[in-house]
């Protein structure tokens, strides 16, 4: 057996640990390279950065956790934007897992131990303020703000259900969801997960159908994104912007080039473009999870692109392109 | 009745509801919004289908000793016991699901620690176990044994270089050349599978409304 | 205390999981049976509080104007259980029909126009103007000839041969493998960014070893 043929022969398990060492040691040894965000990113960026607290916009959460390492960077990174900037936002899920994901991003925006994190008011810790008539968002935090209410010193702001967020959830047959929803967003969703009406909230007062939406940003793991484009922006023109896994990315590129998406961040380098502008205009303090699981790509990538390179050296330097067949374990 | 029936029904919807996307109108658009807010509703219950197949299959597989049907109640337990703890328990027995957004709430009952805790990490690292197996596809199977295969190949580890921070450092062209790539040839070619995909959803529309695909009948008698 | 149990349960499962990669074992497979009973589980308690409670349990129990229509779709969807009764099986073609055929004449007029026209007007691009940079204009001309190319390579009615469909389909595989080595790559992104997200797991949220 020649070196080449115990080469290719190797037990692939050898292959496994090495990639799982190449993704493990760069987490203690980062490089730091700067992340340049695409024109794809740029696009949704700027986008929500035109958007006021008068506009509203949707978050889908319709991937499954076993896509969320590339999808919930994304998530959590528009709603960190939506949220510093005061703009309301809808998340739906097109997944009853979906709505668990959305569940966690929110988790993670308002953990405590983060430098990063939003204080969540639910809607009936604010009832008292809705009473007194007051329901634009400065009027709002003003009030909250009177009644006592301090700001920790690492929060970024408070999160006023029912004014900045509607948890709207998951409904089977979503792409029909959708196009119910041109005509009336309470006649898809009554209340939000937790039973609030929908009708009585603020932030749908300005926005009852997806007429009245300003940017639909879809995180996806599967095609669940394009029955936004074909339910949403076909029929009423509703803006859509993706962000998909980097499986999928590549399909998706026929959309922007149409202009039927707004951008596009694919995979978690395009978490990571959108999470570089936020932390370059202060929204964040901190990278995200998406920017240092970039700099952990670097070192995986020339990994695999060695092993391309050896595997061929090996296949043509044995001759076995010449050959039918390589013997032993593949 | 048994076939006759749900094939006129699909045409007559088909149709209906084809020609009010080209003339709306009051009436059509109350129908229309009668079918949106019914659907999911309807569509809900398919979800009877997938549980009653998978309880089925398990307490056959139980029944019968089958071979590993000790896994079967891996099933069966958590697919009853979610929704018991979530629509059924008090909420101090540990039962109740996500409502509210606020404080550390989806680490209190069955329902939220289930998710978090087990389905949410199998379900992902399953998913991750393909890292690895493309890292040995990438060194086994990835031969430039053609010139197809070969663009193919330079293709793939430019835009791999491309786009990770590093390739800019080996070469200010790579995430340029990378993102060309992207943008028109790769464009091109996705733009025409596209347009085939897109031509058969449409043919294959077509055949359910006109019953001439009936598949979907299933085997439920004649 | 439940915080911590749970990362331990979910440390214990992504490593079990993991030693897949060295041999099949009782953990992986007591995690592939697990997840599909708790997603179903999980649906079901979704598919309840989000569906059959607000939009149909509630309006009727309240007598919400108009809500005994709501027995329509109540009946269409409990005749789904009729699939598990051999004898009247074929009444669960009546939902079926019922969320298909509208679905589809919905569906086909807007499928038609985001898969199909969009995408044949995006495809007529200028390919020069004035000021356009060269990478552009370059392509541009890849990009429609590409499509045209490939389109060929699909259109298996006539025989690839002669300067138009021959030429064409050559030109068109070449600029599918383009397309798929372009895919490639980034599917390596994709699963490595998952692999990365449970070690952030390992090492951030359990090992606390990362910040």
């Amino acid at each position: 057996m020649s070196i080449w043929e115990k080469m290719l022969d190797l037990d692939r398990r050898w292959i496994f640990l090495l990639i799982g060492i190449a993704c493990v040691v760069p987490f203690f040894t980062p490089l730091g390279l700067p992340i340049l965000p695409s024109q794809e990113v740029i696009a949704i960026y700027d986008y929500i950065e035109n958007l006021t607290t008068d506009n509203a916009i949707f978050v889908g959460f319709d991937f499954d956790p076993g896509t969320a390492a590339e999808n919930m960077p994304m998530g959590v990174a528009v709603l960190r934007h939506a949220f510093a900037r005061h703009i309301p936002v809808f998340i739906t899920a097109y997944g009853p897992l979906g709505q668990g994901m959305a569940a966690m991003a929110l988790e993670e925006i308002t953990n405590e131990d983060s430098d990063d994190y939003y204080v969540y008011v639910n809607w009936e810790d604010w009832a008292s303020i809705r009473e007194q008539g007051i329901t634009d968002r400065a009027g709002i935090e003003e009030a909250w703000v009177a009644a006592g209410n301090t700001l920790a010193e690492n929060a970024h702001g408070w999160v006023f259900e029912g004014r900045d967020i509607a948890m709207l959830g998951y409904l089977p047959y979503f792409h029909l969801v959708i196009l119910g929803m041109s005509s009336s967003i309470a006649s898809q969703f009554p209340t939000d997960i937790g039973g609030n009406s929908l009708e009585e909230m603020p932030m749908y007062q300005d926005h009852k159908s997806l007429r009245d939406i300003d940017l639909a940003v879809t995180t996806s793991g599967s095609s669940a994104c394009v029955a936004w484009i074909t339910y949403g922006r076909e029929k009423i023109g509703l803006p859509v912007a993706f962000g998909v896994t980097a499986v999928m990315a590549t399909d998706y590129y026929i959309y922007m080039q149409s202009g039927q998406i707004i951008g596009q961040m694919g995979g978690l380098r395009g978490a990571a473009e959108y999470e570089t502008l936020l932390l370059r205009d202060g929204y964040t303090k901190s990278p995200g999870k998406a920017f240092v699981g970039m700099d952990v790509q670097n070192i995986a990538h020339l990994l695999i692109i060695f092993l391309v390179i050896l595997g061929n050296i090996a296949f043509f330097a044995g001759g076995f392109n010449k050959k039918t067949k390589l013997k032993g374990r593949r | 009745m048994k076939r006759t029936v749900p094939l006129a029904i699909v045409m007559v919807g088909g149709i209906l509801f084809m020609i009010q996307y080209f003339i709306p109108h009051q009436y059509s658009q109350t129908l229309f919004n009668y079918y949106t807010e019914w659907a999911p509703i309807v569509g809900a219950f398919a979800l009877v289908l997938g549980v009653g197949s998978l309880t089925r299959l398990h307490s056959h597989k139980i029944k019968r000793k089958a071979k590993n049907w000790q896994y079967s109640y891996a099933v069966l337990i958590p697919l009853f016991g979610i929704p018991f703890f979530a629509l059924i328990m008090p909420q101090n027995l540990g039962g109740g699901m996500m409502e509210s957004m606020g404080g550390d709430r989806l680490t209190q009952g069955v329902f939220d620690f289930a998710y978090m805790n087990i389905q949410v990490p199998i379900q992902a690292t399953m998913f991750s176990l393909l890292a690895f197996y493309i890292a040995s596809a990438a060194f086994r199977a990835f031969r430039a044994k053609s010139a197809l295969a070969t663009v193919l190949l330079f293709s793939a580890i430019i835009v791999m270089l491309g786009q990770v921070p590093i390739g800019e450092l080996l070469g200010k062209w790579f995430p340029k050349v990378g993102l060309w790539i992207l943008r028109y040839p790769n464009l091109g070619a996705k733009r025409a599978i596209g347009l085939g995909v897109g031509f058969g959803v449409l043919a294959t529309q077509l055949k359910i409304i006109f019953g001439v695909e009936r598949n979907w009948l299933g085997g439920a008698g004649e | 205390m439940s915080e911590t149990i749970g990362i331990w349960v979910a440390a214990i499962f992504t490593i079990g999981i993991y030693s897949f990669l060295y041999k099949e074992n009782p953990l992986y497979r007591l995690s592939e049976h697990l997840v599909v009973g708790i997603s179903t589980g999980f649906g079901i308690a979704v598919t309840f509080t989000q569906v059959l409670k607000p939009k149909l349990i509630e309006p009727i129990v309240t007598g919400e104007h108009g809500a005994w229509l709501l027995l329509i779709p109540a009946i269409l969807g409990l005749l789904y259980i009729t699939r598990f009764f051999s004898g009247v099986a074929w009444l669960s073609r009546y939902p079926m029909a019922f969320l298909m055929g509208a679905g589809m004449g919905i569906g086909f007029p807007l499928s038609m126009k985001a898969s199909v026209l969009r995408q044949l007007e995006a495809s007529l691009v200028p390919l020069y103007e004035a000021g356009m940079p060269w990478d552009v204009v370059v392509g541009n001309i890849v990009m429609v000839l590409g499509t045209l190319a490939a389109l060929i390579y699909f259109f298996f009615s006539k025989p690839h041969k002669g300067p138009f469909f021959g030429t064409g389909s050559k030109i068109g595989i070449w600029v599918i493998m383009v397309g798929f080595g372009a895919t490639f790559g980034f599917t390596v992104m994709g699963r490595i960014s998952l692999l990365i997200g449970r070690i952030q797991f390992l090492l951030g949220d359990w090992l606390h070893i990362l910040k």
